[in-house]
């Protein structure tokens, strides 16, 4: 299968083929809405892809959902040619349960706990400070 | 070297994966047909195969209870205003134009499916207490893979608390309808379908435009789609319309619902005042068919009653306005002797 990596590397381009994040549309804009696609690695991280493979979505809607879609059947295809996934993109696919979970989402878990435990420690100490001052 | 376990890994997962998807689509497909097909052993000696709403007979005797009203079917509904086209036609043109309008017509009278209702999806894949706390919202992975059918489709949901359930039935409606977007559906269903806007809608006598709504906006068997369509027929019901959906395709899903319910009389009561005698017989057929224990259906087979016996014997056993049956039945004998004579 790696094969197959090396057939689609005749045409010089640089790299390999990853899946990744691309920002979509309107860099104006406060809001950001990122497209799952299979790219070479070394073109510019918005710019032509080979193929969209899902959309993510991180600003949670009114449900409090962030929306993920996956195109599973061809996520398979591009790691069977050989395309390498980031590591964003392998930590959500690590959460939906597609890949074994990431180890870097279990240490970043601890380390929003242990800022949480600092913040709550932070909090009773002002609260305390205010009332005597 | 590192990739190499990966993709060992990846295939690990992948061959779990996808032993989930036969398993599971096997198991919906299964309970699908367990919930279309009867069950073939009862618990009670002389059990019967209770004919489901989608059975051949059943569907027969309910078109032709319909009815087929050529200028209710194709009324002018709201559409893009075009000026009118004439045609010159012959009379066998004509008549062909006619059967055409026909057929065309018995298509738009399909009966929408009645299913029971959908049992909640309750299933949790992995409970990952470690990854507790890491964010603050849900995230719902769903799998646009394109040739797979919608009820099969995995749509996920990591909780907060690091669960991995699938996602419940409405929320799995709201997500398709975001990613494979059907026409005429909405995310969140308009305000009509709550109590007292169905109670205005059905004081403007608008039932059937109410169905339709229904039909595009839930799925067949989901509890808002069968609430909605117990209370339109409960109203027809009380009021008595039952014109309103006489040539529509919600007709049969209205006798079906009576039929169960063993409330035809007020039905049957608006057929023999509107000379319809054949659709009265049916009904009284279908009726046996669907509850061969009552007494209407053991004196029927028994006596081997056809046509108006059918009718006098359900008016004797069944119905609770016995007076007002058989008093119709009399003025329609009087009328036919009236008319032969």
């Amino acid at each position: 299968m790696v094969h197959l990596s090396s057939f689609l590397l005749k045409t010089y381009h640089g790299g390999h083929i990853v899946i990744r994040l691309a920002m979509a549309g309107h860099k104006q804009s406060n809001r950001p809405f990122y497209r799952i696609v299979a790219a070479y690695n070394k073109r510019a991280r918005d710019s032509k892809y080979i193929e969209q493979l899902g959309s993510y979505d991180p600003l949670p809607n009114i449900y409090n959902e962030k929306l993920v879609s996956i195109n599973s059947g061809r996520i398979k295809y591009w790691m069977g040619c050989g395309a390498h996934s980031t590591k964003p993109v392998a930590k959500l696919l690590g959460l939906a349960g597609f890949f074994p979970l990431h180890p870097m989402t279990v240490t970043e878990t601890e380390f929003h706990r242990a800022l949480a435990e600092l913040a709550e420690e932070a909090a009773p100490e002002d609260g305390v400070k205010q009332q005597q001052l | 070297m590192a990739a190499f376990s990966a993709a060992r890994c990846l295939f690990r997962s992948y061959s779990l994966v996808k032993n989930v998807d036969q398993n599971t689509g096997i198991l919906i497909r299964c309970s699908r047909r367990m919930l279309c097909s009867a069950p073939s052993d009862s618990s009670s000696p002389d059990a019967h195969v209770k004919p489901q709403f989608l059975d051949s007979e059943v569907q027969d005797i309910l078109t032709r209870i319909t009815g087929l009203n050529l200028e209710k079917v194709f009324r002018p509904i709201k559409q893009e205003l075009k000026p009118p086209k004439y045609k010159l036609m012959t009379d066998a043109q004509l008549e062909e134009a006619t059967q055409s309008a026909r057929e065309q017509a018995q298509r738009l009278l399909k009966m929408p499916p009645v299913l029971p209702e959908r049992k909640p999806i309750n299933d949790v894949l992995s409970e990952d207490k470690i990854l507790e706390g890491m964010d603050t919202a849900k995230y719902v992975f769903t799998d646009i893979t394109f040739n797979i059918p919608h009820r099969e489709r995995f749509i996920v949901i990591r909780e907060p608390t690091g669960t991995l359930r699938k996602a419940s039935w409405e929320e799995r409606d709201r997500i398709l309808q975001v990613y494979f977007p059907k026409e005429g559906r909405r995310l969140t269903a308009p305000p009509v379908f709550k109590e007292e806007n169905l109670k205005m809608v059905f004081g403007q006598d608008r039932h059937e435009d109410m169905l339709d709504l229904c039909q595009v906006q839930f799925e067949p068997d989901s509890s808002e789609y069968i609430r909605v369509h117990a209370a339109t027929y409960e109203d027809l019901e009380k009021m008595g319309k039952y014109d309103l959906l006489r040539s529509t395709r919600h007709f049969g899903g209205l006798v079906w619902y009576l039929v169960n319910a063993r409330r035809v009389d007020g039905l049957m009561i608006d057929m023999l005042q509107k000379d319809l005698l054949q659709d009265a017989v049916s009904l009284v057929g279908l009726f046996n068919k669907v509850h061969p224990h009552s007494e209407t259906a053991q004196e029927a087979s028994s006596q081997q009653a056809y046509g108006l016996d059918l009718l006098k014997i359900y008016a004797k056993w069944e119905s609770q306005r016995a007076g007002y049956v058989e008093l119709a039945l009399q003025a329609y004998e009087q009328t036919s002797a009236e008319s032969t004579v």
